[in-house]
């Protein structure tokens, strides 16, 4: 019944450790993977693709700063300005915390950010932390529908399919 | 002079203020004077002198019309026709003598309103031929005076003449100095005269009036100083009840103090021309007599002439001589203004020609205060007493030029100055700081000769104040000391000049820089957005490469052989070190963009926190800490933590191979600033490399001997240089090194502009 995880991120690599530390971290939620900003904010505002997407907000948005078409602080912005979206989680991740970006991330109302450490185990225990407290320990904002928990392997591979009926 | 003779001296002339010079209401007996009405030609005013050269009593002529007293061939009214703002010599005139004889006079006349002032001398001999003589004597003396080489020997040449057709027993020619006292410069004098040439006549013995009426009426003659004054009739204007104002008249009676004067220096009879230039009085042509000596009227006239045409010659000598002064104070400005053009610097500019820069004001002393801080040239006074000029000028001083010709008197608060200079130039070369030229001259011990101490002794009698004019004139020395030659306005001018080209220059390099902070602005925000892209970019494969070498070690150890595994190690370090140094490098670039946020610091307070977060990596150490107490310091407290951790994380790593490491962090306070050192019993360094170590990339050690990026102490410099500080270091190949830090006690604003 957890509410999924919303992953943006383009690196194909980056995305694969992600899912990787997340596995690591034995966190339960799903992980919806979204592949540029655009495609983000299609399934927040069910549109495009996206358009008949039935599942409620995710727990958390862990959101690349830096992405193809519309980057993190155009997402994380339309997120903020939307009544209905203001209220879900969002945590930046980025290469560096030297970004001049990440004053205006915070500018936006960001509620986190992590900086994807060289050391992988330190990356893992990041993504542990963060998903413990934004995805299991809080409360889920009023109104948003439970979701049912799935434990598969590789949730990753819900790559733009829509609900996952199983 | 002491406080009590200058009280003296200021009363006095508070005294000689009040004397009425210019209404005395009296003239001197050697003609007469009468007032008359400008329509009517009726007397209305006159002296009783009339008595003496017409026979007729004063009361009698009072309201008779002026033609009465004509000899019957003289045409008046045609002859009163100017308008007389100025005395007019009217030639000479028959007069009716009561007794019934004509008599001839020279009358002048000057207009006061509707009233003519009218006065009358007695003739003697022809007035043409009086004339027809001053032609050749002008034109000798104007040959004469046109080739004399100063205005030393032009005023001699006018004593010689003035004295050759006056016959005065003694004609002197003073010169007046800043102060206003007299220096007598050239004279001619009689047997059985006393010598005056040389001697210095105090200011006191001319009050500020007779100053003002000797630029006014430029001759003055007193035929005989036991004069009886001769009092106006009636003594006011009937009309109006004013004064008959006497400043333009020949015959004015004088002060009774100045007839006095006259007698203590034995004079019965004197004569005094001005010498007026700019209109301001410049000497007198002054001449003395034993005995009273009628001067005729054009004898008089002629020595007013002279005196004018002295008087052009003087100013056009002087300007001459400022002009060569000033040319020549150009030429050397724009010596001056070349150096610093082409060394595109204020201070290497003059520091480059020393001799220009110290002659150009005959100074034995300079300082160039810039921004690159106070150059010192010849004889000078030590650092801190031009530190402490230069604030004195900053803080009392608004004007563009400063100038004291006795330090000792103008600036006793300045240390040692006054030792090493008499007097002091300043011209400030900064809108905005406290910039300056600064020029010393040496004091120039001077003798004056004083004719007679130069005081007036004032007196009491009958409850009034009076002013006794001073007896002596045996002359009296006075040493002054403190003083140097005095700044002539040409070399003011001149410092003014070099200041203008200097602004010039600063302005232009102030262009210069706000064309280059542009520029630099522009590539900063390359640099900016290179830094960007290299954090993103540069670190996300480092990144991968390291976790995925992670990943392999974890889910493939099994199928991996020892080499292999020993490779994979070797991917992960050099993979982690790469991202290290990209961080550190950031933060490095970054040290240098942020601004600078200063607080008060306690340093002691910054170490103690930097021990507890390194704990961790000495743990298992064993270290001997020695921290002395530390200083508060003016600092940025997020770059002086950086700081001060790079320096105490080195001091543990090169300590490493000691069984007991010894780290000492010591503070003492030097000049203006506040040094920090540590040391350590740590490997230490050549010191041949001393200077490489605050450079980027510069390693002294093998990787494999102590692990690091080579930025950390580049960083320390930079953070250091920020806070407009010093870095330096000692050290010898295993004998420990020591790490010092200098920040300045106060640290200026404008951090923004040092980037």
């Amino acid at each position: 019944m957890l509410k999924p995880i919303f992953l943006v991120e383009d690196n194909p690599k980056d995305l694969e450790l992600t899912l990787i530390a997340l596995e690591r971290s034995q966190l339960a939620n799903e992980v919806i993977v979204l592949r540029d900003g655009a495609e983000a904010l299609d399934c927040l505002f069910r549109r495009g693709n996206y358009a008949n997407w039935q599942d409620g907000n995710p727990a958390v948005i862990l959101l690349d700063l830096k992405l193809p078409k519309v980057d993190g602080l155009e997402v994380l912005k339309a997120i903020r300005e939307t009544p209905e979206l203001r209220s879900i989680p969002i945590v930046m991740l980025t290469s560096s915390k030297e970004e001049p970006d990440l004053m205006r991330a915070y500018e936006l109302g960001v509620n986190a950010y992590v900086v994807k450490p060289v050391e992988f185990k330190d990356f893992v225990s990041a993504i542990t932390e963060l998903g413990i407290f934004w995805a299991v320990v809080n409360e889920p904002p009023p109104g948003s529908t439970r979701y049912r928990a799935i434990g598969q392997p590789h949730r990753h591979e819900r790559l733009r399919t829509g609900r996952n009926d199983e | 002079m002491s406080d009590d003779q200058t009280a003296v001296m200021s009363a006095a002339e508070a005294w000689c203020a009040q004397e009425p010079i210019r209404v005395p209401g009296s003239v001197q007996p050697h003609g007469f004077l009468l007032v008359i009405d400008d329509t009517e030609l009726r007397i209305r005013q006159l002296s009783q002198s009339v008595q003496t050269w017409l026979g007729h009593a004063a009361e009698a002529l009072l309201g008779t019309p002026l033609v009465a007293l004509l000899g019957s061939d003289t045409p008046l009214a045609a002859r009163l026709t100017g308008d007389y703002g100025e005395p007019h010599h009217l030639g000479v005139i028959t007069l009716r003598h009561a007794d019934g004889t004509l008599r001839p006079f020279e009358w002048v006349v000057h207009r006061q309103a509707q009233l003519l002032v009218l006065e009358f001398e007695p003739a003697d001999g022809s007035s043409e031929q009086a004339f027809s003589g001053m032609y050749p004597l002008v034109r000798t003396f104007v040959n004469r005076i046109h080739e004399a080489v100063d205005v030393q020997t032009m005023c001699a040449l006018a004593v010689s003449e003035v004295k050759r057709i006056t016959g005065y027993g003694r004609v002197v020619a003073y010169r007046f100095d800043a102060d206003g006292h007299g220096h007598v410069i050239a004279e001619e004098v009689d047997d059985g005269y006393d010598r005056y040439l040389g001697l210095h006549f105090p200011a006191s013995d001319i009050p500020a009036q007779a100053r003002a009426l000797y630029v006014l009426n430029r001759i003055r003659v007193i035929q005989d100083a036991d004069y009886t004054p001769s009092p106006l009739l009636p003594p006011v204007n009937p009309e109006n009840g004013a004064p008959l104002d006497l400043s333009l008249a020949m015959l004015r009676s004088v002060s009774p103090v100045h007839l006095q004067y006259m007698k203590n220096m034995g004079t019965q009879a004197s004569m005094s021309v001005s010498i007026v230039i700019d209109n301001a009085l410049w000497g007198l042509i002054s001449c003395h007599d034993h005995a009273p000596s009628p001067v005729r009227f054009h004898t008089r006239t002629a020595c007013e002439l002279l005196g004018n045409i002295l008087s052009l010659q003087i100013e056009a000598k002087e300007a001459h001589e400022v002009a060569t002064h000033m040319l020549s104070l150009r030429q050397q400005v724009v010596h001056m203004l070349s150096a610093m053009a082409d060394r595109d610097s204020v201070h290497e500019g003059l520091l480059a020609m020393p001799g220009v820069l110290l002659g150009f004001a005959r100074a034995s002393g300079a300082a160039i205060v810039t921004a690159s801080g106070i150059e010192r040239v010849g004889v000078v006074p030590p650092l801190h007493s031009v530190a402490q000029l230069v604030a004195w000028l900053a803080a009392n001083h608004a004007a563009e030029v400063f100038t004291s010709d006795c330090i000792s008197r103008d600036l006793p608060h300045i240390d040692g100055l006054a030792e090493f200079a008499g007097g002091v130039l300043a011209v400030s070369i900064s809108e905005l700081h406290p910039h300056y030229l600064i020029w010393l001259r040496p004091e120039t011990v001077r003798t004056v000769s004083w004719a007679g101490e130069p005081v007036k002794v004032q007196a009491e009698s009958d409850g009034q104040l009076r002013l006794n004019p001073r007896a002596s004139f045996a002359s009296w020395q006075q040493t002054l000391r403190g003083f140097c030659i005095p700044w002539l306005p040409a070399e003011i001018d001149g410092a003014l000049e070099l200041r203008g080209a200097v602004l010039g220059i600063v302005l232009r390099k102030a262009e210069e820089l706000a064309q280059l902070a542009d520029e630099l602005k522009k590539s900063n925000r390359e640099l900016e957005s290179f830094s960007y892209s290299v954090s993103h970019d540069l670190r996300a494969p480092l990144r991968h490469i390291a976790s995925y070498a992670e990943l392999l070690v974890d889910t493939e150890q099994q199928a991996l052989t020892e080499r292999g595994q020993h490779f994979l190690d070797n991917i992960s370090e050099s993979a982690r070190f790469a991202g290290q140094l990209v961080d550190n490098l950031l933060t490095f670039s970054q040290m240098g963009r942020s601004e600078i946020r200063p607080t008060r610091v306690d340093v002691g307070e910054l170490i103690a926190t930097i021990q507890r977060e390194m704990l961790p990596d000495y743990a298992d150490r064993q270290i001997e800490w020695q921290i002395h107490p530390m200083p508060s310091v003016w600092a940025d407290n997020t770059f002086l933590h950086l700081a001060l951790r790079n320096l105490i994380a080195n001091a543990i790593k090169y300590t490493r191979l000691r069984e007991v490491a010894q780290i000492e962090i010591g503070a003492q306070q030097e000049g203006d600033e506040d040094v920090i050192s540590i040391r350590d019993n740590g490997v230490g360094f050549d010191p041949q490399y001393a200077s490489k170590l605050y450079g980027v990339f510069q390693r002294l050690h093998r990787m494999e001997e102590f692990e690091g990026t080579g930025i950390g102490l580049a960083n320390v410099r930079r953070i250091v240089e920020r806070h407009h500080g010093r870095t330096w270091a000692e050290g010898q190949p295993g004998a420990g090194a020591t790490f010092h830090i200098a920040l300045p006690r106060r640290i200026t604003n404008n951090t923004k502009n040092n980037r």
